[in-house]
């Protein structure tokens, strides 16, 4: 069901409500959700929860109906809706359950927008016993839980083979690289010089691709790189010199070798995508997601083909017997500080049951949140790609719950474009960064060397 | 009690009086309180007042020289903004209008009507559009026009956006921005009375002396005019360069890091009094150049009664 037809129902079904009898009790539950074509059900798996609590209340012959107000927002990203969510809680305006991307918890619970959800999950346990327990920790803001994870994601670089294969590599080391990677064995440094082979052979156009903003992706190749971006006995942020140099010294060598794009950082994501999908870049360093649009691009279709067209690896480990690693980074329902706090988790809780879950991640690809959900058909069927993907799981890193991660990515990213565009040297760029993380989260950033 | 007279001022002026109250002194207003607090994405006005954001702008240094020392960051923006503002206004908003308005009054009427009509475009087409254009046109590919054409006489594409970002930007600006000095410019030649020029000619002048010596006399309250009125536009002006450039550092000008810092999406904003410290300053910076302008271009005599005799 797409977005369109959800809200189109909605919509229906308040004006239905409007024309109802007085006697009705109608509970308006205000749900707001990005448009987002990576997740549709997001929203669309409250509407059929509440759809379903409504037949309960029919046949317990009580006139309460709930309601569902469905805020489709256009946001282009999930910070920029954050933003707008709590500017919208400034005025008053505090949404019953919202969509969001679990690092804003720490600043939703500080403007009050986000309410804690203990005593609810104690309160239904046999509702979240399933829950894979690593995802709870995406939720946590100062040890109480503030969310429900509703997916979960893997983070990596897809190679594509057919431009291996074009540049002379054997079948035997393209299947060898993910295992290399897991074993220290293949580096950051290894891609990139294998990326500007493949440019120079002529069998790629572009080495390889990262996203062309600021977001989450590069913090795994910053934990590649020994960086441990917060420290949680503080709560606070943290960044190491030696750490940062090395990463941005990292991608001065990419550029240098011509494996990625000096310009990188003013791409269109339509671009960064068509550089991939076309066929003209090795690599791209982007999320499992990704898998349902590559298919369609590459005309592949199952697993095998799939696995024929396009490898999976790690963040690879920064040298040789390091440690490789990924990012996951699941989105989840808050559940808004309002009078309707205790229906809207219920809500929640019954949209993160195993059937409504599988059916947005299957439809997305996203990682499940329950067990077993894995065990189901449809999942081994269709979900085949997230379930090679489980697996990475043990590598992978979140990102913090802190409220000023937004900013410390922005203020990292400028680096990345300091050193990509060839304005600065790494040690100039990591000084320009560490003055500003200094100047702009204040205490809130500890910087080792 | 309101005697006739009061009622009427009341409600003739009243109306603009409210809408320059609510749209031009109230975010003034708004702003400087900001500026003063550690409104960020939360919403909230917390500490106030604290001078918290401008010391992420500068610090007191007593060595320095005018006893602060700016940020790295907010230096260079500052000079960005500088170049910016320079570049544009000089070649494009001042002297490239002036030259399409003496081309165009040179030619005869419909021609220069269509010509002028045809320099207009841009600044009537959406930005959005315009920008979309540009990035076009500029293109690191061979797709790229400009790279069409380039090719031709070279091997490697350009990549303006990333080799001259300062040139991509005064130039797309320029362009929109020109339009407007020459309308003011070809009105201000039309309104020149006849006769000096057949005068002019009678004299022996050459099409070279007529703009020299008749021409730009009559048009130095217009130049005056459209210099400061540029300048003070292109100060604030971002939404070209964020369209064409995005949040890129090598166009970061105060106005673009004041809007990054807090209504951008996904490039950390929500630093709403830290943007709204830089667009105070940004409004500082504004008056005094206009005063120094209106100083340099005796605008106070220019205003006083009309420099050209009108038949």
């Amino acid at each position: 069901m797409t977005l369109k037809l959800l809200s189109a129902a909605t919509l229906l079904a308040s004006s239905v409500s409007f024309a109802a009898p007085a006697l009705a009790e109608d509970v308006t539950i205000d749900l707001w959700s990005r448009a987002d074509k990576s997740g549709p059900l997001r929203a669309g798996n409250i509407v059929e929860a509440a759809d379903q609590l409504n037949r309960m209340f029919e046949a317990a012959g009580s006139d309460t109906r709930v309601v569902i107000n469905l805020i489709e927002t256009n946001a282009n990203g999930f910070d920029a809706d954050a933003l707008d969510l709590l500017k919208a809680h400034s005025v008053g305006e505090t949404p019953d359950i919202m969509v969001a991307a679990h690092e804003w918890i720490g600043s939703f619970v500080e403007a009050g927008l986000a309410a804690n959800l203990e005593d609810h999950i104690a309160g239904n346990a046999s509702m979240y016993a399933d829950m894979i327990p690593a995802l709870w920790e995406s939720v946590k803001y100062k040890g109480d839980r503030y969310g429900i994870p509703q997916d979960s994601e893997i983070r990596m670089f897809f190679l594509n083979n057919d431009i291996l294969r074009a540049g002379g590599k054997e079948e035997d080391f393209i299947a060898g690289l993910p295992a290399a990677v897991e074993a220290g064995e293949f580096t950051m440094y290894d891609f990139c010089d294998l990326a500007a082979e493949m440019v120079d052979a002529g069998a790629a156009k572009v080495g390889w691709v990262h996203r062309p903003n600021v977001g989450p992706d590069f913090q795994m190749a910053m934990a590649s790189f020994g960086i441990d971006i917060y420290n949680e006995d503080e709560a606070k942020l943290q960044i190491t010199k030696s750490g940062l140099t090395e990463y941005y010294g990292w991608l001065k060598y990419c550029v240098d070798n011509g494996s990625l794009p000096a310009d990188m950082t003013s791409y269109s994501w339509d671009s960064t995508h068509a550089a991939f999908r076309g066929g003209d870049a090795l690599a791209k360093f982007h999320g499992i997601w990704n898998v349902g649009a590559q298919l369609e691009a590459f005309g592949v279709e199952g697993e095998e083909e799939y696995f024929n067209k396009l490898t999976w690896i790690h963040s690879p480990a920064a040298e040789k017997g390091g440690e490789p690693k990924n990012l996951s980074h699941p989105i989840v329902y808050v559940v808004g500080e309002t009078e309707n706090k205790d229906l809207a988790a219920l809500l929640v809780a019954m949209a993160s049951q195993h059937v409504p879950n599988t059916n947005h991640a299957v439809g997305t690809n996203h990682t499940p949140i329950n067990y077993g959900q894995v065990a189901m058909p449809e999942f081994q069927e269709k979900g085949w790609a997230l379930i090679a993907g489980t697996p990475m799981l043990d590598y992978a890193e979140f990102m913090p719950n802190h409220a000023k991660i937004g900013q410390y990515n922005a203020i990292t990213y400028t680096g990345v474009q300091a050193v990509e565009t060839g304005e600065m040297s790494p040690e100039e760029a990591v000084e320009m960064v560490i003055e500003e993380l200094e100047i702009e989260l204040g205490d809130d950033v500890i910087i080792l060397d | 009690m309101f005697t006739r007279q009061r009622l009427d001022a009341l409600l003739f002026l009243g109306p603009a009086v409210v809408l320059m109250l609510a749209f031009f002194l109230a975010p003034i207003v708004v702003n400087i309180l900001v500026a003063f607090s550690d409104m960020n994405q939360t919403v909230r006005f917390g500490e106030f007042p604290t001078t918290e954001q401008f010391n992420k702008l500068g610090k007191l240094d007593a060595e320095a020289f005018l006893g602060f020392e700016l940020r790295g960051s907010f230096y260079r923006a500052l000079a960005l903004t500088a170049t910016f503002v320079f570049l544009t206004l000089f070649i494009f908003n001042v002297t490239f209008a002036l030259i399409l308005a003496l081309t165009t009054t040179a030619v005869p009427e419909r021609m220069g009507a269509v010509f002028r009509a045809i320099w207009l475009l841009p600044r009537m087409s959406p930005s959005v559009v315009y920008a979309l254009l540009w990035l076009w046109v500029v293109d690191s590919t061979e797709r790229g026009l400009l790279n069409q054409v380039w090719m031709l006489f070279a091997i490697e594409p350009l990549n303006l956006r990333l080799d001259h970002p300062m040139a991509v930007i005064v130039v797309a600006n320029g362009l929109i921005g020109a339009s407007l000095g020459m309308i003011i410019f070809t009105s201000a030649i039309r309104s020149i009375p006849e006769h000096l020029f057949h005068a002019a000619r009678a004299d022996g002048a050459g099409p070279l002396s007529i703009v020299r010596h008749v021409v730009l006399p009559a048009l130095r309250w217009p130049i005056s005019y459209i210099t400061i009125y540029q300048a003070l536009a292109l100060l604030v002006s971002f939404e070209y360069i964020f369209l064409i450039m995005g949040p890129a550092r090598s166009t970061m000008t105060m106005a673009m890091l004041s809007y990054t810092k807090t209504l951008a999406p996904g490039i950390g904003g929500g630093q709403y009094a830290y943007g709204a410290a830089i667009a105070l300053i940004l409004i500082v910076i504004g008056i005094v150049v206009a005063l120094l302008m209106w100083r340099l271009a005796n605008m106070k005599s220019l205003l006083q009664r009309p420099k050209i005799e009108v038949n």
